[in-house]
């Protein structure tokens, strides 16, 4: 038996403990938040944040997760971060595609809890493990920046 | 709505759904008693069938294949040759045999590893080259030759000062959407309904009716949000929903057909990849007095949207410029290689490659800077077009070129650039620049031939508005554009225009989502509907506007001769690029990207921008980064980090201007804007690590290989 | 599901992990990030494993970052990320954990493992050469050092026991003061890439004669490629050194270098870059 704490919630699985976290989360929990672009921790679209750091649900065996906490996006949209980071996604035309949108939103928040106030560089560094197809990333850069500054102590 | 000016942006309808990742693609589908399917796929690039051997298929579990075809077995689409499962030949590896279903997805796989097959080899063309040297025996999808007369050409040639002959070669593109294919598909009683990621509903539809051999009420398409096409989802999905669509039928349950990313790289379309060879005659000052090109696309194993995609590259294989005498002669070829197909640019982008490389380099070799030589051939409002049609509307390329040169003080960064790589051993830096077109809408009379497009509107009694269209939003924002012109029209707030996943059922044809044609054909034709819906407006009642292509008539396209107005219009394009190269690791660094667009007019700026900025990051990742290859007629790249797509870090900012050149067919002056901004970034960034090396080079992606390659036969004196 | 259970531990201590290691052949599973992806099943299945799995990334004994004397003590299940933000880390060695992957790899990725999963692309690889890095491994029975070129036999192959488990990696003797470090890592993009070829590059000089000299290439070969030998030869030279010597060091290496071609890149390229980063290491002016 595993336990943790997922998007606020104590749980339990009696899943394998080698089962991907990913798999977990979409099969047993009904979560579709955490999508699945690659399988090979290579393009970030299965993002969620495990003791508030950004990591890839693809490469984690649950078996290691006992006692963490996991937020994923499901979760995460309930927040007024969310609110935030949505709404300046949105003002910089952030989303087309959508795929790769909810991990690149765990991964800004990642960034901004550790950086409320990160330079472009750093912004670049801290979604270059989230693969974007459509946007050439300019626009996601921008939305980061842009709640960065109107976010002022929200992180 | 009443906005002042469409272009301002507004609130993306599917911006909810998306951000909270709560909108379900069809990955995040299950539905009661689904069934998952895995496809079993030849091991070899060319062989005969002898026998398939299964294990013992648990309670549950089905093979289904070719057996279980009602219709014909082939994919509809141009030719027949593109089995649903191939069950007498095998022409490439990966390709589809058959399918395996039942409920468990990891019991699936273990039985097919336990299948064996005994496959007859034959002898199998496996590269470009191979197929050129046998396509005057076998292997022809499709060839055009137009232009000026050989014996023209030849007579010009002999009086020429010089002849410059060059080869160049384009590779693989990837599309590497991030929603990996899928399809789901549905039985009921009355009907075969299939659901998932595409650009063209009916196209898939059309299939499974073929396939199916039933009536057209009797299946139903539904696409499902679509996490990126880019051309990858335009006639690939029609396979799988064949593969899911006949598998529903034959174990009356849903059937579920999710690619997991490694075989979706090594079994969908891909970008072709060309060989050009060019035959140049110029004179003593450098002018160019005529021009030959024969050009061959590698069409894989079947023909799928060769033929097309070769009418592209033929009709783009001059560029954006007027040359003399022009001749130009194009094959697309089989071989026994996964298929390629569509690919955002559609064979344009492989053209403008190879014509913008060869004019710098006889620019290099007549001592003129390229910019400037270029420029002397550009076309202009009123010149004919490489088959005869016309530019009818006015042509800004060369104002956006002289624009563009003076914001980045063109003279004097060259000169600066010039200076440091004098002193710096290490790095040098290097400005390139490309110029571009694209025609917007199906090649000739395919929107009044083929597709008839046909658009409806729907109003309900407490005034809201369906767009009811076949279109796909795949991201490029076609859910929100085409709200925004009808809410505009009919002069209702945006949010009461609403623009649900199209289903066959409920909608009409109005062709695929391809060609850059959704905002300015559908577009229009949706202004059209609206505009007559106000004319008929009555409020409590609800009503329907339907509207249907119109041709306008320009000069008449013949296939046959390759003669005649390509398109009905053009969008235009000038980027350019400055970098750095890495001269001990031959790693580029792109350092600044501009771009300046003619697309008529923007319906939404914001949604334009996010056109441009992937368009552009893909092009220029086409000409130095992406790299895939196939050996041994296996595709090698099996991950994302193997094939290298950029990523944030790899990007940079992108100053992209717009220029308003409304274009009376499209809705408020719109014109194409998907393909065009990605058809510039390969050349561009291949001019600019030329000039920072002063190495010409004769093929994209431009590598750390083939840089080091260069440089090494350069210090060793045999370059 | 077809996949065999197979059982799975997570022990409250590093005893108890040895002395479960002790009973049973195991596979650990640090941070899994190269793991996961080897023994990855069909998607919904339990990856591929074929004996008991003991997970150790939890591991406080194997977290800890701490100095006696001049050597540095890095426990084995320390994250990449937990290294980078570290003050008793070398600055040169968080620069090359910054071309790693990705945050999100960097927060799962440990050091320990990246050893144990002996890449010939492995990113911090040829730095811990360069360190001369030590591998403390223990067991049940007892506890025993290695040479980190020792330990690593061949890709995917390292010298330790089934009942062994890598505790930490000891960076001997880190002078205050850094000398001359380069490290350098070649690949197709600028995150999230698999290393093409790798140098890293040492040396020390005073009064103009170089005292210590360090060369190592990753993803030339099997394992890191260091020539103890050819490093010996730049001892005592003077510094800067002069374009012959240059040329012989270079030479040395050019026939002791073997790369191959893969889908990634080519021998010829590799080697090429090899050569280029040590020509320019070495012509280093002060």
């Amino acid at each position: 038996m595993i336990k943790f704490i997922l998007n606020g919630k104590e749980v339990e699985t009696v899943a394998p403990a080698t089962v991907r976290l990913i798999d977990l989360l979409r099969d047993d929990f009904q979560l579709i938040g955490p999508k699945e672009g690659c399988g090979d921790g290579e393009c970030g679209t299965c993002s969620v944040l495990v003791n508030q750091l950004v990591q890839n649900s693809c490469l984690i065996p649950i078996g290691a997760i006992e006692g963490a906490e996991i937020i994923t996006i499901d979760g995460y949209c309930n927040t007024e971060q969310f609110q935030l980071l949505s709404e300046c996604y949105s003002e910089a035309g952030a989303v087309q595609c959508g795929y790769c949108i909810p991990g690149m939103i765990m991964a800004s928040e990642a960034l901004l809890s550790q950086n409320p106030h990160p330079t472009e560089e750093e912004i670049r560094e801290g979604i270059s493990g989230n693969l974007c197809r459509c946007t050439g990333y300019n626009m996601i850069v921008d939305a980061i920046d842009l709640a960065a500054k109107k976010g002022d102590g929200l992180w | 709505m009443n906005a002042k000016d469409i272009s301002i942006s507004v609130k993306k309808k599917d911006h909810d759904g998306k951000v909270s990742g709560q909108l379900a693609y069809i990955g995040d589908v299950k539905v009661d008693l689904m069934l998952y399917g895995v496809l079993y796929r030849s091991p070899i690039a060319h062989g005969k069938v002898r026998s398939i051997q299964l294990p013992p298929l648990p309670e549950g579990y089905a093979k289904i294949g070719a057996e279980h075809i009602p219709g014909a077995n082939f994919v509809k689409l141009l030719h027949k040759d593109q089995p649903i499962f191939a069950d007498e030949w095998v022409t490439y590896i990966g390709e589809p045999m058959f399918m395996l279903v039942g409920p468990e997805f990891d019991i699936l796989h273990q039985l097919l590893d336990e299948v064996e097959v005994d496959i007859e080899e034959h002898p199998a063309i496996l590269t470009l080259e191979e197929a050129i040297r046998q396509k005057d025996h076998t292997g022809v999808f499709a060839s055009h030759e137009f232009g000026e007369r050989s014996d023209v050409i030849k007579a010009i040639e002999q009086h020429a000062h010089q002849i410059i002959e060059e080869e160049y070669v384009t590779g693989y593109q990837e599309h590497v959407y991030l929603e990996p294919q899928g399809m789901l598909g549905i039985y009921t009683d009355e009907e075969i309904l299939v659901e998932g990621s595409m650009q063209c509903l009916y196209y898939v539809k059309n299939a499974l009716i073929s396939a199916l051999a039933c009536k057209d009420d009797e299946v139903r398409v539904i696409q499902s949000p679509t996490g990126g096409g880019f051309g990858g989802k335009e006639d690939f999905p029609s396979l799988m929903a064949c593969h899911v669509g006949i598998a529903a039928k034959a174990v009356q349950k849903p059937v579920m057909l999710l690619f997991d990313r490694a075989e979706d790289f090594e079994v969908t379309t891909k970008r072709h990849p060309a060989k050009f060879i060019y035959r140049t005659a110029l004179d003593e000052q450098g002018n160019i007095l005529c021009m030959n090109v024969e050009l061959y696309l590698d069409g894989g194993a079947n023909a799928g949207l060769s033929p097309v995609v070769l009418q592209r590259s033929l009709l783009n294989s001059a560029g954006v410029y007027k040359i003399p005498h022009f001749h130009a002669k194009g094959y697309a070829l089989k071989t026994n290689t996964v298929p390629n197909g569509a690919f955002r640019g559609f064979g344009a982008p492989q053209s403008f490659a190879a014509i913008e490389s060869l004019l710098g380099h006889i620019s290099g070799k007549v001592n003129r800077d390229p910019i400037e030589y270029k420029r002397n051939y550009i076309v202009k409002q009123g010149d004919p077009t490489i088959t005869g049609g016309r530019f009818k509307d006015p042509v800004l390329i060369d104002d956006m070129i002289q624009d563009l040169l003076q914001t980045v003080e063109y003279a004097k960064k060259k000169a600066e650039f010039h200076a440091f790589n004098q002193h710096n051993k290490r790095y040098k830096k290097g400005i390139g620049a490309s110029f571009f077109l694209h025609g917007c809408g199906f090649t000739g009379s395919g929107e009044r031939d083929h597709i008839k497009a046909t658009v409806k509107l729907a109003r309900t009694e407490n005034d809201q508005v369906l767009i009811k269209i076949s279109n796909s939003d795949m991201g490029q924002g076609a859910l929100t554009t085409l709200s925004k012109i009808v809410a505009n029209e009919l002069g209702l707030p945006y949010e009461d225009v609403s623009f649900p996943y199209p289903d066959t059922k409920e909608v009409p044809d109005s062709g695929p989502t391809v060609a850059s044609r959704t905002t300015m054909i559908v577009g229009k034709l949706l202004e059209r509907a609206a505009s007559k819906m106000k004319a008929g407006w009555q409020s409590g009642v609800s009503q329907e506007a339907v509207e249907h292509y119109v041709h306008e008539e320009m000069i008449p396209w013949d296939e046959e001769k390759f003669s005649g107005d390509a398109y009905p219009a053009y969008s235009w394009g000038v980027n350019l690029i400055e970098l750095e190269v890495d001269t001990l690791t031959g790693n580029v660094k792109v350092e600044k990207v501009y771009g300046s667009f003619d697309i008529g007019k923007a319906i939404d700026e914001q949604i334009v921008k996010g056109q441009i900025d992937g368009g552009m990051a893909q092009g220029i990742a086409y000409g130095f980064m992406e790299k895939m290859t196939s050996k041994s007629g296996r595709i090698e790249q099996k991950s994302i980090s193997d094939y290298g797509p950029p990523t944030a870090m790899d990007v940079v900012h992108i100053e992209s201007k717009l220029y308003d050149n409304p274009f009376a067919g499209g809705p408020y002056g719109a014109k194409g804007v998907g393909e065009l901004p990605l058809t510039g970034g390969a050349p561009a960034v291949q001019a600019a690590i030329e000039d920072a090396l002063q190495i010409d080079f004769y093929q994209i992606p431009v590598t750390p290989e083939l840089i080091i390659e260069r440089l090494t036969k350069r210090a060793g004196g045999s370059d | 599901m077809v996949t065999k259970a197979i059982a799975s531990y997570r022990m409250k201590s590093l005893d108890e992990t040895l002395s479960q290691l002790s009973k049973e052949d195991c596979q650990l599973i640090a941070g899994g990030t190269d793991l996961m992806v080897q023994r990855k099943s069909p998607r919904g299945a339990p990856g591929r494993f074929d004996k008991p799995v003991v997970f150790i990334d939890h591991l406080k004994e194997l977290k800890q970052i701490y100095r006696v004397n001049q050597d540095i003590h890095i426990g084995a299940c320390c994250t990449y990320s937990e290294m980078m933000e570290h003050h008793l880390i070398p600055n040169i060695l968080k620069k090359a954990m910054k071309e790693i992957a990705a945050p999100a790899i960097r927060n799962r990725g440990t050091i320990g493992g990246n050893i144990c999963n002996a890449s010939p692309a492995g990113d911090t690889l040829p730095l811990l050469y360069i360190f001369n890095a030590k591998i403390r491994l223990r067991s049940a029975k007892g506890e025993r050092a290695a040479e980190i070129r020792d330990f690593i036999q061949g890709p995917r192959k390292v010298d330790r026991l089934k009942d062994e488990l890598v505790t930490e990696i000891i960076l001997p003797e880190v002078p205050e003061v850094q000398p001359y470090f380069v490290f350098e890592k070649v690949a197709n993009r600028r995150a999230d890439a698999i290393t093409k070829i790798s140098f890293a590059g040492s040396m020390r000089w005073d009064e103009g004669r170089i005292q210590d000299a360090r060369l190592a290439f990753g993803a030339v070969g099997p394992t890191i490629v260091r020539a103890a030998d050819i490093e010996q030869k730049l001892v005592g030279q003077a510094f800067p050194l002069n374009d012959k010597v240059i040329d012989g060091i270079v030479a040395e290496f050019e026939s002791l270098l073997k790369p191959i071609d893969d889908h990634r890149s080519t021998g010829v390229y590799r080697k090429t870059v090899a050569l280029n980063l040590l020509r320019h290491f070495l012509e280093v002016r002060a």
